[in-house]
Parts: C-alpha cells; sequence; structure tokens
C-alpha cells in the first residue's frame, strides 16, 4: 500500500481535510472511483463501461451476508452480462433510464480493506440522489476491486450494499 | 377537539360504491380507466379480494425445518407462516393477542416460540399462548384467557403443489374451486422437478411500483407488449424466444376463466420439438444429472415432453404470476404503488440447473432487471397518464372477434390478443360485486 504522507517530504503536511490522504488511501484509488461515480451519475455508459477489467463482478446483494450463488441478488453481473446491461441502456429504449434519471452521488469514508496482488479492494461510503418522477434518496457501501495493470487501473468488482437491500426499493435501472 | 364516532359507517356504505357500480366499470371490451385510480375501488379490492377471496401467500418450501417462518402480508395486514415441531405449516395473523404488537419483526428465521416484547406474552409457532409474564394479575380468568388468546389463524388456508393460499373469510368457494383450470399451471411447474418437489428457498426481490397492482399482474399476460416495452433487450442483448408475429408462430393467449389467464408456449415449443427454448435454449450435456432424474421420473419420452413445454407463463388471480422458472406475486399498497415480490423456481438436488435460474431471475426481473425495470417504469407512466379523466375508457378489444372456446377456457391464436386482461376484468367485476365464482371454468 502507498504510503501518500511519505511521498511529501519538505512540504506541509497535507490538510487532514483531504480525506483520501486522511486515510491513507492511495488518491489515484481515490481519484479512479470519483472518476467511476461521476461517469454512472451522467449515463457515460460505454466510458464507464472501459472501466472494468475482463474479469468482472458487480454485485448488488439484497443482504451483506448474503451467497450469491443460492440468493438471489438485485445485480449479479459478470463482465457479459456488464457488456449487455450497458448495451441496453445505449439502445434509448430502455424505457426505465429514458431520459436518463438525473443523478449525483458523493463518495467518502475510504478505507482500505484487503490488497492483495495487483488488486486493491477500497470500502467507501456513499448518498445519491436520483430525480426521476420525483426524489429518490440512495444510500449504502461500495466495495472497489481495483486492479493496477499495464494499462492502468481497471475495476476488477464493485459491490454495493445498498442501507434498505431488504427492500422494497424502486426501480433501479441507473448504474448504481 | 371535537368527539367523533370511530366505529364509522358500514363499510359498504364506506366504499361507497353500490350494487353494479363497479359491474358499469366493465364492459366486454373496454374498462374505465378510474378501475386503476379509484380509492373507493381500491377499498372494495381490499375487502373483496384480499379480504375474502383466495391468495397466495407463502410456498411451503419457505419454511422446510420445523421453526421456521416467513413473514408476509395480505393487502397490508401483517402475517406469519410458520412450520410447527409437528410439521403443520400454519397462517397466522402476526400480532399479538393482548396489545396487539407486530410479534414476528424479522423476513425470515427459526424459533420455536414467539415472544413480544412489550410485555413477554409468548406464544408456541403452533399459535398457543404459551407464557403469560406475572399471570396472577388475572386471577381465575386466566386459564380462559390462555385457552381464548392464542394467535389468530387464517380463517382458511390450503395448499396445492406447495403453494400455500389462505382465505380471510371463514367461508366460500374451496381453493380447488377458485384455481379452476389454474392448477394445471402448478402442475406443469412441478412437473420440472422429478420429484414434483420445488423449492424457493433464494429469497424474493422486493420491487416498489409506482402503478396500481392490477396493473403489475395484467401486464405479465399482454403478449402486445413485449417488442415495445421490451424493444431494448431486443435490440441490444439477444432476439425474442419464438417470434411475437401471430403468423409465424403457434404461441396463444388464453382466459383460464375465474381470472386466471395465460400465454401459452406449448403448442408453438412442441412444433419446434425442441427442449430448454424457455431456459436459454441450453443444451441437456450441459445439466446431466437433471436429466437423468427427469428421465427416470418421467420416461425418456416423457422427460423429453417435459422439457419441451417448459414451465407456464401463468396469471392466478389475484396475486400469483408463474413466470417461467419465477414466481412473482403482488401487494398492493394504494391505488398507486404497490410491491412487485419475485423468487426463482429452484429444483432441489440439481444446483446445476438453479445456479443457471438464478442468473436468469437476476438477469430478467426485479428492480434492476432487464425486462421488469422497463415494465415498471411503463406502469408507472400508465398511472400517470390515466390521470387523465378522459378519455373515460381503457380499450382491451383486441382478438375479441377472433377468440375461441374451448376445453381449457377461451383461447386466441394470436398472442396479442387481449383474452386474457378480458378475462381478468369479467372476474374482477363478478367478485367486487359480490357473485359467487367458481364456476365459470366449467361454463
Amino acid at each position: 500500500m502507498t504510503d501518500t504522507i511519505s511521498t511529501v517530504s519538505a512540504d506541509p503536511p497535507a490538510a487532514p481535510s483531504d480525506p483520501s490522504t486522511a486515510a491513507g488511501v492511495d488518491p489515484g484509488l481515490v481519484a479512479f472511483i470519483y472518476h467511476e461515480a461521476r461517469l454512472a451519475d451522467e449515463a457515460r455508459y460505454s466510458e464507464w463501461e472501459a472501466l472494468w477489467d475482463d474479469s468482472a463482478r458487480y454485485w448488488v446483494p439484497m443482504a451483506p451476508d448474503a451467497d450469491p450463488e443460492t440468493q438471489v441478488s438485485y445485480i449479479n453481473d459478470n463482465r457479459t452480462r456488464i457488456r449487455s446491461r450497458v448495451a441496453q441502456l445505449n439502445t434509448g429504449v430502455r424505457h426505465s433510464q429514458t431520459p436518463p434519471s438525473v443523478l449525483r452521488r458523493t463518495v467518502s469514508n475510504f478505507e482500505v480493506t484487503d490488497a492483495a496482488g495487483d488488486t486493491v479492494t477500497v470500502a467507501s461510503n456513499f448518498v445519491l440522489v436520483e430525480y426521476r418522477f420525483a426524489v429518490t434518496l440512495w444510500a449504502g457501501r461500495y466495495l472497489h476491486a481495483i486492479r493496477r495493470t499495464e494499462g492502468g487501473l481497471r475495476l476488477a468488482a464493485k459491490t454495493v450494499h445498498l442501507v434498505n437491500a431488504g427492500g422494497p426499493i424502486p426501480t433501479m435501472a441507473f448504474l448504481i | 377537539m371535537t368527539v367523533t364516532d370511530q366505529a364509522g359507517p358500514p363499510a359498504e356504505t364506506a366504499a361507497g360504491l353500490r350494487p353494479g357500480d363497479v359491474r358499469a366499470l366493465v364492459q366486454p371490451d373496454r374498462v374505465r380507466g378510474l378501475v386503476y385510480t379509484d380509492p373507493q375501488v381500491y377499498d372494495l379490492e381490499t375487502r373483496r379480494i384480499f379480504g375474502e377471496g383466495w391468495v397466495f401467500v407463502a410456498h411451503e418450501s419457505e419454511v422446510p425445518e420445523p421453526g421456521d417462518y416467513v413473514t408476509k402480508r395480505i393487502a397490508g395486514e401483517p402475517y406469519v407462516v410458520a412450520r410447527g415441531k409437528d410439521g403443520q405449516v400454519r397462517v397466522m395473523a402476526n400480532r399479538c393477542t393482548h396489545r396487539g404488537n407486530r410479534l414476528c419483526n424479522a423476513d425470515k428465521g427459526n424459533s420455536s416460540s414467539f415472544r413480544c416484547p412489550y410485555h413477554g406474552w409468548t406464544f408456541s409457532n403452533d399459535g398457543s399462548l404459551s407464557g403469560v409474564p406475572m399471570r396472577d394479575g388475572y386471577g381465575e380468568a386466566f386459564g380462559e384467557i390462555r385457552a381464548g388468546l392464542g394467535l389468530v389463524p387464517a380463517p382458511r388456508q390450503e395448499t396445492y403443489g406447495g403453494f400455500v393460499f389462505a382465505s380471510l373469510a371463514p367461508e366460500g368457494i374451496t381453493l380447488g374451486e377458485h384455481l379452476g383450470n389454474a392448477r394445471h399451471a402448478i402442475d406443469r411447474l412441478v412437473a420440472l422437478s422429478p420429484t414434483g418437489n420445488i423449492q424457493l428457498s433464494a429469497g424474493w426481490m422486493k420491487h416498489r411500483m409506482y402503478c396500481n397492482w392490477k396493473m403489475v399482474m395484467e401486464n405479465n399476460v399482454d403478449g402486445y407488449h413485449a417488442l415495445f416495452t421490451h424493444q431494448s433487450v431486443y435490440d441490444a442483448v439477444r432476439p425474442a424466444k419464438v417470434s411475437h408475429v401471430p403468423s409465424k408462430t403457434e404461441t396463444m393467449v388464453r382466459d383460464m376463466g375465474d381470472g386466471h389467464s395465460e400465454i401459452d408456449y406449448a403448442t408453438e415449443y412442441r412444433r419446434l420439438d425442441e427442449e430448454f427454448v424457455w431456459f436459454g435454449r441450453l443444451a441437456r450435456e450441459k445439466v446431466p444429472g437433471y436429466i437423468a432424474a427427469l428421465e427416470e421420473a418421467r420416461g425418456v419420452e416423457g422427460a423429453h415432453d417435459t422439457l419441451v413445454i417448459g414451465p407456464p407463463h401463468t396469471l392466478i388471480f389475484p396475486n400469483l404470476f408463474i413466470a417461467e422458472m419465477n414466481v412473482m406475486t403482488v401487494e398492493p399498497l394504494s391505488p398507486g404503488e404497490a410491491i412487485a415480490y419475485t423468487t426463482p423456481v429452484f429444483i432441489p438436488g440439481h444446483p446445476e440447473m438453479n445456479g443457471r435460474t438464478l442468473r436468469r431471475s437476476e438477469g430478467a426481473m426485479g428492480p434492476a432487471g432487464f425486462l421488469i425495470a422497463d415494465d415498471g417504469e411503463i406502469g408507472a407512466r400508465n398511472q400517470l397518464g390515466l390521470a387523465a379523466r378522459h378519455p373515460e375508457w381503457v380499450t382491451l378489444s383486441r382478438g375479441l372477434e377472433s377468440d375461441v372456446t374451448d376445453a381449457t377456457g377461451r383461447i386466441n391464436r394470436d398472442k396479442s390478443a387481449e383474452t386474457p386482461q378480458r378475462g381478468w376484468w369479467k372476474h374482477w367485476a363478478a367478485v367486487l360485486e359480490g357473485e359467487t365464482p367458481g364456476s365459470e371454468a366449467q361454463s
């Protein structure tokens, strides 16, 4: 794990209000997560898809301890299904996102929860406001597994633990 | 503050509808738009359809072991479905008989007894009152209280194919009479299991929809909308499993009577004589254990036919939809809001099938599903459109002149005919008018 503070020598220590530095999370990883969030917010579907590694899992379970092999999830996409999901959104007739929901999310409370080999898992909290027929508030915890590759950072897995995963939840056809 | 009469007027008056009023909302080829929006209609549905008629509540496989329980609601009323140590599955009001606290608060669990946190009253999972703290306070009356204040069972409960239904009215037609021809759909589903048992153990997706509950249900047997509502799936992911063009397919729609209806692919699938068209055209070599078990149970030809015709696509009035290898049920919340619950159908002992079913279910169904998310959106817009009071009618005449009647019901060989909707509304009006249902399938 890169210690970002140690790279700052003679300069004053980074402001403690910088959450990424305060938590010791590589700013490059945080920037990647912010970028991923913004592409999702702005319905830039193909650019969002390009963040994913060849081996991928996009998972929104119904409970934090759910077994995805026996319990139904709201989303459990492998790489092929991520491609299909984006292709469907790109048709322009995915009615549940035509027009796209207006979205803005904040992501915070970054913590590295796992670092093995070339992959780092960053946990964070998010709050997402969706405006469609009305304002809908979404919130939860993200787990981004980010892989360092020769081509740069790639998203290997994104898990979304919704605070209201137990449901019922409204239509969630946008990229959570 | 003014003291008002809390008892209120009788329900008939409160609903504000008189005999014949509902009948006037439904004609053979059209219904009034307000059937989806009117609070008085909604109140009457809550009382007649969910408060008296047979409704799907749970599947026995959700509570496989003694002590297992799940909590459910029947149009807002909380119920617990529990398997007692005697193995019996009971549907009981989820309400402490003392002061009314909701007793079980988890979606599911396992417990031999339920203890109310308010005053500590404890009920065995067969419903009997087993413990009352400081019982001396009830004096001589205690024995009577203990005997009389067990959990209140649903007035009637019956099971078919493991599907547990309840009626909150003490008297009425039997479940068999209610199901009528629709029992064949349950038979067709469970026939896919070598043991005849299915397993609904994956949990229920819970999708809040901003439309009337009937729209959720009748859309499921609408063979007309797919090419349009679901165009994005066909454009981006895969073509339809069979053609939507009537002249190119033998897929039919059927009003089975008693409000039940279906889109029936069996004739088309038999014409193709191809297994698993309904399951992504899976090669049988991928599931050898399942094939072997099914052939042992049904014989080689029987297994082949079972795998050709596959599961049903059938709506069982009022709240059960067998969507091939998914089960959907709906709970009304208000005229314009409902919750759709969906779970995949597992075949016990065949994880190689169930894993595929699970992934297919997640792909198609629920709030993020490739199909149902768009149905939810269209439903919400439909509700918004119906806020316009004119035109007064919603048109359901498609295929009216080409419907034919046979032993299975009223069928139309054009899948896009609105035959299922006509059957739904005819029965709906009869139930709301308080007419005795149960004989339509035989007529």
